[in-house]
Order: structure tokens, then sequence, then C-alpha cells
């Protein structure tokens, strides 16, 4: 006999399905979760920090006024509160988690020492954004802790969904590096992610990542951030080209091992014979 | 009648990563006892498989061949841990539970080459109804670890001749694939799919009920399998393709603007010589 649970037990497991709701269905997965909750009060009081933890691990990209460019919603942006920053444009914005939306824009502080640095490193990914992710957005975050040691965050997200034909994708990087300029190498640390999510009639899910760790050349501002880029380049395509070549292994050589096409007579199965004319021992209507 | 908690969570199960079922499967129905049973039976889930130690064979577990927390061997037709009034199918049933195991082992080799398979039947009012089991794991060969699970359902309700009967099958084929490699990362591709089909047949002695869900479920399963080859290794890996190109947009512009003028270059040289 199992005992009703506790209001904190339900919302953990509510909270648990939320951060698994794949890309472009966190609104289905939201309102499964309160059809079977049946509890309004309990789900608006806890719900909160799963979906703001959830759109925060997604990279969910918005639009703020007086950009031309998306931003993403990222831990490195959160500055509490419900408030996010853009280091683009250099403002401050409140974002709604439940709805998606974005308000009350202002202009927000950036960090005087690693600005020139990141805002270099911003214009190269940003081009190499354009030219590998049509559907992409970047945000690269710089900041200088006390000792002068400066950090610089680059996460760039890429969706497609197309809940029509019932599925949906996403991308997601994230490639770091912490340095002082008199350094001559510094380590970059990458986090790839992708997720793919196919359910008519069925539900088929891709789930892929993989870690990098590269050595990258500190000289200057602009040279540090091309290397930057190439390095990042080459890392990515790396892991797509090994992913496509697990799909060709994975299609010619795993999946015929589980189960032929056909027997090996090329033909299918002769069942009146295997069935073997057993009548006698059939099931009978009369008996 | 239908629950709508049950299709919220339904809905629900078809969309959180088929990779944490049995997690998922669990939470859900902490969270909805009262939902349990209808859950346990509705939503598919790796096949288990036990050993029938009496006979030295393999079997597949599922909720109809469970009691309690039992389960029933097709071969011996006996629960482990061992249960004096468990469910048991009649006798009449039982004969012909033996003979479709027989078959699908059969059916089972011929495609599968390997695995196991289990076939559970019950009575219904008019007919009865069965369950076909298969599993196949692969041999790990290029660091890849790949699954096949079967659940074939089939209701089989018999006209009061006796000499035909409406089959209704509903088929869930589940495809499991992962590998790590440094290359790749890890990259796990799982899930299922699910299809329905229902027929009308003769039943007789060049047909017995056998032959006639034999053939249901061998079109079925190879139908399916062709379904999984398309959306695992083609409609994903487009997907992925479609969030980052490897070639670089600037890179196809130029080359696009230069195929252009090739063509435009090759017309002009084409062209007849002015007089």
């Amino acid at each position: 006999m199992s005992q009703s649970l506790s209001k904190q037990e339900k919302m953990r497991i509510v909270s648990n399905f939320i951060l698994l709701s794949p890309p472009g269905e966190f609104n289905e997965v939201f309102n499964d979760v309160r059809g079977l909750l049946r509890d309004d009060n309990l789900l608006k009081e806890e719900v909160g920090l799963a979906t703001a933890q959830h759109n925060k691990e997604q990279f969910i990209p918005c639009k703020i006024e007086g950009s031309d460019k998306k931003v993403l919603i990222t831990e490195h942006g959160d500055k509490g509160g419900g408030k996010f920053y853009d280091p683009h444009t250099k403002q401050t914005f409140k974002y709604d988690h439940l709805r998606k939306v974005t308000s009350d824009v202002k202009s927000g502080k950036s960090d005087q020492v690693s600005e020139p640095w990141r805002s270099a490193l911003e214009m190269a990914l940003f081009t190499y954004t354009e030219n590998h992710f049509s559907k992409g957005t970047t945000s690269v975050y710089g900041s200088t802790s006390p000792d002068g040691t400066i950090t610089l965050i680059s996460c760039t997200e890429s969706h497609e969904f197309n809940a029509k034909n019932y599925w949906n994708g996403r991308w997601r990087s994230q490639w770091s590096t912490s340095f002082k300029p008199s350094q001559k190498t510094a380590e970059l640390s990458g986090i790839l992610k992708i997720q793919v999510h196919y359910y008519e009639e069925g539900n088929v899910q891709l789930v892929s990542s993989k870690e990098v760790k590269e050595t990258l050349d500190i000289t200057n501002e602009a040279d540090t951030a091309k290397a930057f880029c190439q390095l990042v380049l080459n890392a990515e395509s790396e892991y797509q080209t090994a992913t496509a070549e697990n799909y060709q292994t994975m299609s010619n050589t795993t999946f015929k091992a589980l189960r032929r096409a056909l027997p090996i007579t090329k033909a299918k199965i002769d069942w009146a014979k295997i069935a073997g004319f057993n009548i006698g021992r059939e099931l009978k209507k009369t008996a | 009648m239908e629950d709508p908690q049950l299709d919220c969570a339904l809905d629900l199960m078809r969309r959180l990563p088929p990779q944490k079922i049995e997690s998922n499967l669990s939470n859900l129905i902490e969270l909805v006892p009262h939902l349990c049973e209808n859950l346990l039976s509705a939503v598919d889930q790796p096949l288990k498989v036990a050993r029938d130690k009496a006979v030295g064979k393999d079997y597949l577990l599922c909720d109809y061949n469970r009691d309690g927390d039992s389960y029933r061997s097709p071969w011996t037709n006996q629960y482990d841990p061992p249960l004096p009034d468990g469910a048991m199918p009649s006798e009449r049933l039982r004969r012909l539970e033996v003979e479709a195991n027989s078959a699908f082992d059969q059916y089972r080799e011929m495609y599968f080459e390997g695995g196991v398979s289990s076939v559970y039947l019950w009575d219904l009012d008019h007919g009865f109804a069965g369950v076909l089991l298969i599993k196949k794991a692969g041999d790990g060969s290029n660091k890849i670890k790949g699954c096949w699970d079967s659940i074939h359902v089939v209701e089989v309700n018999e006209k009061s001749s006796g000499r035909a009967a409406h089959y209704k099958l509903t088929s869930t084929a589940m495809l499991w694939l992962q590998t790590t490699k440094t290359g790749s990362g890890t990259m796990n591709l799982g899930g299922s799919l699910t299809r329905q089909a229902e027929i009308e047949a003769n039943v007789g002695e060049s047909s017995p009920h056998i032959a006639n869900i034999g053939r249901m479920v061998e079109d079925m399963e190879n139908k399916i399998r062709n379904t999984l080859n398309d959306i695992y290794f083609s409609k994903t890996k487009d997907i992925v393709n479609g969030l980052r190109s490897t070639s670089s947009a600037a890179d196809n512009k130029q080359r696009d603007m230069l195929k252009k003028d090739l063509a435009n270059a090759l017309h002009k040289r084409n062209q007849p010589a002015a007089n």
C-alpha cells in the first residue's frame, strides 16, 4: 500500500520532469505536470526554480529592445531576482521564465579589464556563428577576478522546432578560458551538447555530449580571439563529423546485426510450415 | 472512459527522454498511484530477462506474465518465486501457448539469429489475447552497444462459426544504441515506435491462428524495421545537420558566386562570334 507523497516529494518529482523537458516542449510538459499534480497553488509556488534552471541550462535565446542580436539566458548572465545581463549591448533586463518574455531593459555595467578581450572574442565568434549556425545565437561573457585573472565564456545555442512534424532539436556549446594577459598559453575547455526529439507515433531521442580541452595561445586581444575561434571551429567540426560517422556505423553494422531485413533464405517465413498444421491441438470453439 | 490524468501521463512519457524510462515511470507512478496498473500495462519498458533454471532457458518479463511479484515462465508454466494460486491460462490455451512459443522461437531465430522470445496468452470472452516479446542485444562490436526489444500485443476475436477471426495487433519496437568514443563523445540514440494493424482472416487447417498472427507480426515488424532505419539514421541525423553546418556559409556564398561567374563566362564563350 503506497502512502500519499508529501508536497515536498511531489514537487521534487515535478521539478525533475520539468528539467527533463526536451527542446521546444516545455509548455507541453508543464501542462502535463499541471494535469497530474492538480494543485495549482503548489505548482505556482514551487515550479519557478525548476523553470528558471531549465531555461538557463537550455540557453534559451530572447530578444531585447535596442539590440540587433538575440541574447541567451544562461547562468553566466544571471544577475539574480529574475534579471539577466546582455554582454553585447551591456544592458540588463527582466526575464519572465514561464512566459519567456523580456522587459524592463536598462543600461548595465561591463567589466573594464576584460572588456577589450571579450569584445574582440565576441566579434570573432559572431562571424563564426553566422557562418555555421544559421539559426544560432551566441553570448560572450567576460569577467576579472581580484588577482587580475580574466575569464572569457562563450555560449552558443541553435535550435529548430517543428511540432507540426513531431520533431525538435537543439545544439548547445560552451567554451571557457581563464588567464592572466602575461601568460603564453591557457587551457580552453569546451562542452558540446546535442538533443533531438522525434515523436510521431513514438518517442525517439538523440542525447549526445562531448567535453573538449585544448591549449589556447595568449597574445593580444584580436589574435587570441582568432585562435580561440579556430580551436572552436576545429573541435566542433570534429564532433559533428565523428557523430555522422557513428550514424553510418550504427546503421550499416550495429542495426543490421540486431535484426535482419529478411531471413537468410531471402524470403518471408512459410507460416503454414512453422505452425505445422496442428489442427488437432488447436484451440477449438466447441470443446 | 478515458481518464484525463492518464492522457497527461502518457503524453509526458512520450516527451521525456526514453533513455530514462524506468526512473521516469517509477516517479510518475509515485505521483499518481491510482494510475499504477494502467501505466504499467500502457507504458512499454525495455524487457527484462529471467532464467528458468528447471530447463536452462531464458524468458522475458512483462505485465502479462506477472502476478504480484512473481513471473510465469512460458517453458514450464511455473511462477518464480512460486505462487500456489497464480493466474494461469486455461489448459486449452496453454497448449496453444506452447505451440506459439515454439513457432515464434523459430521466427526469432530466422530474423534475429539470437536473442530471447516469449509468448503469453490469456482468455477473452470471444477469443483470446496474447503478447509476443523479443529481445536481442548486440555484441558490442565497433564500441557500440545496441539492443532491440519487440512487444506485440494481439487481440483475437473469434467469429461464432469458428472459421474466421478478427485480429487486432499493437506493436512497439524499441531500439537502443549508445557509444562513447573520443571523437564523438557520448552518443545515445534510443526510443521506440508504435504501430497498429487489424485484419479479418479465415481460420482453418492451412491458416490456423498462429499462422495468421505470425504473418501479421512478420509484416508489421518488417515495416517498423524500415521506419526505425529511416527515423533513427536519416531523420535525426538530418535534424542534427540542420542545427550546425560543417561548411561555412561565407565559403558557400563565395563558391556559388564563382559557379555563377563560370557559368556566365561559358555562356558568353558559346555565343556565336559577331561578324
